[in-house]
Order: structure tokens, then C-alpha cells, then sequence
């Protein structure tokens, strides 16, 4: 009988901590629109360097590793389409399939989790190490606002660099996986070049841009606001996995809700 | 003496975290310089802490130029933290910096300076504070007396009217200490600039300073001048300075 009292109650609590967190998240957010005020004070110049270093770690160090991946997905999802839609006698359909698969869903998502295995960690370690050595509280003190200081430029590097490494996955999917594809199956470049063309439209170019500026914001926001929660050293390895582990969760549920208002 | 430039009234703080403070009040003239000075847990670091407005959750005021800190809004807030210099006990160096990106830290951000004016002025305070050798090296690479003058030469890149210093003989050589004292006593020596010293040991500020104040158990139990720091026989004052654990103040 006891199962029917502490069953309710556990599942009360554990919604009412993530409603907490929510809210805890809801101010954290507004605490960076309120810190736009102090824009006005800000000299861009100290925030160049923030912004530069964040791309290129983001962006270009990640670039092997994201045409690599981009060069199998891309060799196995054309393999597959080859070898299968003949089967259903819709082998005119691999440019559909292609922009479908990689162009709308693939790139954009195994991009993001990409940078957040890689940058939304070293975000949320470099944040909470430097709490941790009084860094953020000096700043603090020097009257440097670090919502704006710590979260701003990294969400500007993130989108240059989320929009820049969606772009080149796709290129690398679609022109890459061709030639890993040829190797295995035969189809005519221009038939395969004409049908992706055919199948990209204006639609899948906006959704691209538009789910690499939210996750642009979505990542270092999430990050960042992991990286300036632990109270010890003791608490930085915890809340560096929340934070990519939180990170992941939203960002395929975006994924989910922004291909539902495009595609359905 | 001219106008008051920092001044407590009746700060009174519980908190769970920090050590309590009880009714402290004490004023700080432009131009004067403090130590502030008291055992562990005295309630030393908490006064700082308000000063420096890392909580506003006490009862009292403190007045900076006759503004209440605790009314500013968030811009008189950024106004008053631009005119603030502090050194951390820990330092608080971004650890990605190097010495003079740390340096200018303040001054890229706040200052009308250009790039060109920011470099001459950041070179001059290295060249002042023997950093020369070490300005590319982060703060990993420094000792703990390059890191202090470190932290000083980024606290008055901006020339803060007001320099609080926490705890700067911790940890360093006598001989470290010295030189720093003297490359302190040269602003500490100015009409229009005050630098409050937060220590453990005040003997070592003896010259500097013309006004000492003692914390414990978070009331003032001392507040003079230097001739009366160095004659008086208040109780508290001659057990600190003894070192004994006989007296007033219950030691731990």
C-alpha cells in the first residue's frame, strides 16, 4: 500500500525540481537581457578576443573531426539509398533522401552534438574552474558585467561557427559521400548532383540557418549557466556533465519541434 | 582631512556563511589610508565584502561619496565598481591571460583609451612593478610575489580613488613584502587617492598608515590612530599584538 503514497510523492518532487530549475534557468536568462543595459558601457574591443578564440576552437578545431564524420554518414547514407530504393522503384528519389536525411536532419544535429561533446564541455570546465579561482568574482569586482563578458561573445562564436560547420557537413556529406559512394556503386554525377539540387529547396536552407542560431544560443547559453553553478571543486565534474547531458536532451528536442513546424 | 569617502553606519550582517558583523562604523577620509585589521573569523572579510558589494543583505549603511551603495541602481553600481580597485587574497588573475592581457583587462573594458594609449600606460605599470621579464607569462607560470604585483598593477590601471588590499603579506617573502609596501606607500602617499589594507598583520603596514581599526567577533574593539595602535593598552589590541591567548579575545 505504501508504493501508492511514495510513488505520487516521488514524481511530485521530481517534477517540482525540474519546475525549480526551469525558473532557477527563466532568471539566469534574464539576468543576461537586464546586463544588455551596461552594452551601452562596453567597449567591444574587450570582447574581440573572447569571440575570436571561441570560432576557432569551436569552429575550425573542430573541422577534422566534423568532415570526417560528415564523409561516413554521408558514404552510408548514399550506399544505402543505392543499394535499397531500387527495390521500391523510387531510385529517382535519392536527392530527396539525401537532403531529407542529411541536409534537414543529420548535419544540423550530429553538428550540435559535436560542439557540445567538445565546446559546451570546455565551456562549462573553463567557467567553473575559473569560479573556482575567484576569476569570475575579480571580474566581478572590476565592475565587469560577466553575463556579458563570459556568455555574450561565446554565443556570437557559436553561431558563426554552428552555421559554418552545418554548412561544410553537408557539402562533405553530399559531395564526399558521393565519391566514398562510387567506389562501392555506380551512379552518373550529374544524376546525382540534378536530383539534390531538384530536392533542396529555399525551406531546408531557412530551417539550416534557423537551427544553427538557436543552437548557436541554445549551447554556450546552457554551458555557461552549468559552468557558473558550482559552489566547490568538488562540484565542477557534476554539474560538466549536466551540462552537456542537459545540452543534448534540449537541443534534440529543438531539433524535433523545429522539424515539426517546417515539415508537417 | 578632506570629505568622507567611504563611511559605515551601524552595518549590522547575520549570515550562515560569512562572519556577523554587530554595529560596525568607522568613516575613511579621501586621502587616508586604513588597516583594517582583526583575528580569523573577526568579521574583517565580511567588511570587505560589503564595501566591495557582494551582498546587500545588512542592515546599516555604507556610504561611498556620500551615496548609499546599497541604493545605486545597476549603472551607479558599474559607476562605483569602475572606481574601486582591488586586490584578492587568492590574486583572482584570469588564468588565460597573460600579465599584461590582465592588466589591461579593466582598461579595455571601462576606459575611453585607445589601443595605442592602453599599451603605453599598461608597459609603464609593468616597467614600474618589475613585470617586464614576465609579461607574456600566464599566472601559471608566476610566483606568488609576481602574481600580487600582478593583481596591484591591474587594481590601479584605473586609478581607483579607492584600493582595497586583501591580505597582501600572505604568503610572500619580508623581502617581497617590503618592496611592495614601498611601490604602495608612493599612491598611498597622494591627497586624493586611499588604499585600505585588510590584514592579519598590521605591524607590517606601520609606516603606511596613520589610521588602524580592529575587528573582532564582528564589532570595532579598536579604532586610532598609528601613536595610539603602537601606546594604547586597550585589551584587545595588546593580546593581538602579544599573540597570547590570554585576554579578551577567546582563540581557537
Amino acid at each position: 500500500m505504501e508504493v501508492f503514497y511514495t510513488i505520487p510523492v516521488s514524481i511530485g518532487k521530481k517534477a517540482l525540481g525540474i519546475w525549480a530549475g526551469i525558473r532557477d534557468f527563466g532568471n539566469y536568462v534574464k539576468s543576461i537581457g537586464l546586463s544588455f543595459k551596461s552594452l551601452r558601457y562596453l567597449r567591444f574591443r574587450s570582447l574581440y578576443s573572447t569571440v575570436i578564440n571561441q570560432t576557432r576552437f569551436t569552429g575550425i578545431d573542430a573541422l577534422n573531426f566534423v568532415v570526417l564524420i560528415a564523409l561516413i554518414i554521408g558514404a552510408t547514407v548514399i550506399i544505402q539509398a543505392i543499394t535499397n530504393l531500387p527495390k521500391f522503384g523510387t531510385e529517382g528519389f535519392i536527392g530527396n533522401v539525401l537532403v531529407i536525411i542529411v541536409a534537414r536532419e543529420l548535419g544540423p544535429l550530429i553538428t550540435a552534438l559535436i560542439v557540445i561533446s567538445r565546446s559546451g564541455s570546455a565551456i562549462a570546465a573553463e567557467i567553473s574552474t575559473q569560479k573556482q579561482n575567484r576569476e569570475i568574482l575579480s571580474m566581478e569586482i572590476m565592475g565587469i558585467d560577466t553575463r556579458l563578458y563570459i556568455v555574450f561573445p561565446r554565443i556570437i562564436a557559436s553561431i558563426l561557427a554552428i552555421l559554418s560547420l552545418i554548412i561544410i557537413f553537408d557539402l562533405t556529406a553530399f559531395i564526399g559521400g558521393y565519391v566514398i559512394a562510387r567506389t562501392t556503386v555506380y551512379i552518373a554525377p550529374e544524376t546525382f548532383l540534378q536530383t539534390a539540387l531538384d530536392a533542396f529547396s529555399l525551406k531546408d536552407l531557412l530551417a539550416t540557418f534557423i537551427k544553427s542560431l538557436i543552437y548557436g544560443i541554445l549551447v554556450p547559453l546552457i554551458c555557461c549557466y552549468y559552468g557558473f553553478k558550482p559552489r566547490s571543486k568538488f562540484e565542477v565534474p557534476i554539474y560538466v556533465s549536466r551540462a552537456v547531458i542537459r545540452t543534448l536532451f534540449t537541443i534534440i528536442v529543438v531539433n524535433v519541434i523545429i522539424s515539426v513546424l517546417f515539415y508537417f | 582631512m578632506n570629505e568622507n569617502l567611504l563611511k559605515l553606519e551601524q552595518v549590522t550582517y547575520t549570515s550562515i556563511n560569512h562572519d556577523p558583523l554587530n554595529d560596525v562604523s568607522f568613516s575613511l577620509a579621501r586621502g587616508e589610508n586604513l588597516v583594517l585589521f582583526g583575528p580569523e573569523n573577526s568579521g574583517i572579510e565580511t567588511v570587505l565584502m560589503m564595501v566591495l558589494d557582494l551582498d546587500e543583505t545588512y542592515e546599516g549603511s555604507i556610504l561611498y561619496k556620500n551615496m548609499n551603495i546599497k541604493e545605486l541602481d545597476y549603472v551607479g553600481k558599474h559607476n562605483y565598481k569602475k572606481e574601486i580597485g582591488f586586490v584578492h587574497g587568492v590574486y583572482g588573475l584570469i588564468s588565460n591571460m597573460s600579465v599584461e592581457d590582465n592588466i589591461s583587462l579593466p582598461l579595455e573594458y571601462h576606459s575611453r583609451m585607445s589601443e595605442n594609449e592602453i599599451k603605453k600606460h599598461v608597459s609603464r605599470l609593468i616597467y614600474e612593478l618589475n613585470l617586464d621579464y614576465c609579461k607574456k607569462f600566464r599566472p601559471v607560470d608566476l610566483s606568488s610575489s609576481e602574481m600580487l604585483r600582478t593583481s596591484y598593477a591591474r587594481a590601479i590601471a584605473m586609478d581607483p580613488e579607492l584600493l582595497l588590499i586583501q591580505h597582501p603579506s600572505e604568503g610572500q617573502s619580508p623581502l617581497n613584502i617590503q618592496s611592495f609596501i614601498e611601490n604602495l606607500k608612493e599612491r598611498a602617499d597622494r591627497d586624493d587617492r586611499s588604499v585600505v589594507i585588510v590584514t592579519y598583520e598590521p605591524e607590517k603596514f606601520i609606516d603606511f598608515s596613520d589610521h588602524f581599526i580592529m575587528i573582532f567577533s564582528g564589532r570595532v574593539v579598536f579604532d586610532g590612530t598609528r601613536n595610539e595602535f603602537l601606546d594604547s593598552d586597550n585589551r584587545y589590541l595588546q593580546q593581538y599584538k602579544s599573540g597570547s591567548s590570554l585576554g579578551p579575545m577567546a582563540i581557537l
